[in-house]
């Protein structure tokens, strides 16, 4: 099982990953990514299961590497959770559109971040 | 003042204070911003908002303030500006603009990536002329913090 979380926030990043920690069992399957075109790479090179994505960031955003990601047919299917502070339904419905599979509004918390991440790992 | 603009920015920061540092911020009086005026504060972070209205959002702390709440997010001791509490505060006001936009849907925002200023009774100047900075000071149980809020012909003095 790997995780790819993505987040210009080195404690954001952080953050996600020790709650997840708790929860399931992928101490060796977290890869991180500070931007979109970092992530890119990454899930070229390996076999990722859920991405965590953030929507602002530096270099490629969230929602632009989302709907690069869809327009090809090998990443067509990866889970995406989109995790952002961006909270109007507007950004949502966007989001959602460019095909990300879930949306999660910052801050997170380790309720929220489990019964969204459960669905995709369990 | 119209404060039907200024609540989604003073819930979304008690909700993140809440939620990342356990700690519950108290509103104080909302107060008008003056162009470049003194205050005692050592770091800012700064938002810009654009889309259907420009404007910004800067939360500024003391030093201790900022310190210690990015330990409760590291969980080990913080006791000067150093690039973890860069990216503590960076984060916070991206979570207050990015949140309140949630009551601010009548208007399609978009918000940038955060920028810091840090340096002792660092000076704030507002380009955009005419435009009305509401401050919003919070006082917690760990020292007070501020919040200014400006958004072009959405929120009225």
């Amino acid at each position: 099982m790997k995780i790819l979380v993505v987040d210009d926030s080195r404690i954001m990043r952080s953050i996600v990953k020790n709650t997840l920690k708790t929860m399931y069992d992928v101490d060796e399957g977290f890869i991180e990514a500070s931007n979109g075109e970092e992530a890119f790479t990454v899930l070229e090179n390996n076999r990722i299961d859920l991405m965590l994505l953030d929507w602002n960031m530096p270099i490629l955003n969230g929602i632009d590497l989302v709907r690069k990601l869809r327009g090809m047919a090998e990443f067509k299917n990866l889970p995406i959770i989109m995790v952002t502070s961006e909270a109007a339904k507007y950004n949502v419905i966007e989001a959602v559109k460019a095909g990300v599979n879930d949306y999660l509004v910052k801050p997170v918390t380790e309720k929220n971040l489990y019964e969204k991440v459960k669905k995709f790992l369990d | 003042m119209d404060i039907k603009y200024i609540n989604p920015f003073i819930n979304a920061t008690i909700n993140v204070f809440e939620d990342f540092f356990k700690i519950t911020p108290v509103v104080q009086k909302p107060y008008i911003v003056k162009n470049n005026e003194d205050h005692e504060w050592d770091v800012s972070a700064i938002i810009g908002i654009a889309g259907e209205a420009r404007g910004a959002v800067v939360i500024s702390f003391t030093e201790t303030l900022a310190a210690l709440l990015t330990s409760k997010l590291v969980n080990r001791p913080v006791s000067s500006i150093n690039d973890d509490v860069i990216d503590t505060i960076g984060e916070v006001v991206n979570i207050i603009a990015g949140n309140a936009k949630k009551g601010l849907e009548e208007y399609r925002l978009m918000i940038s990536l955060p920028s810091i200023i840090k340096g002792k009774n660092h000076q704030l100047a507002w380009p955009v002329r005419n435009l009305p900075i509401v401050g919003i000071p919070f006082k917690t149980s760990e020292g007070p913090f501020n919040l200014s809020v400006g958004l072009e012909n959405i929120i009225t003095v």
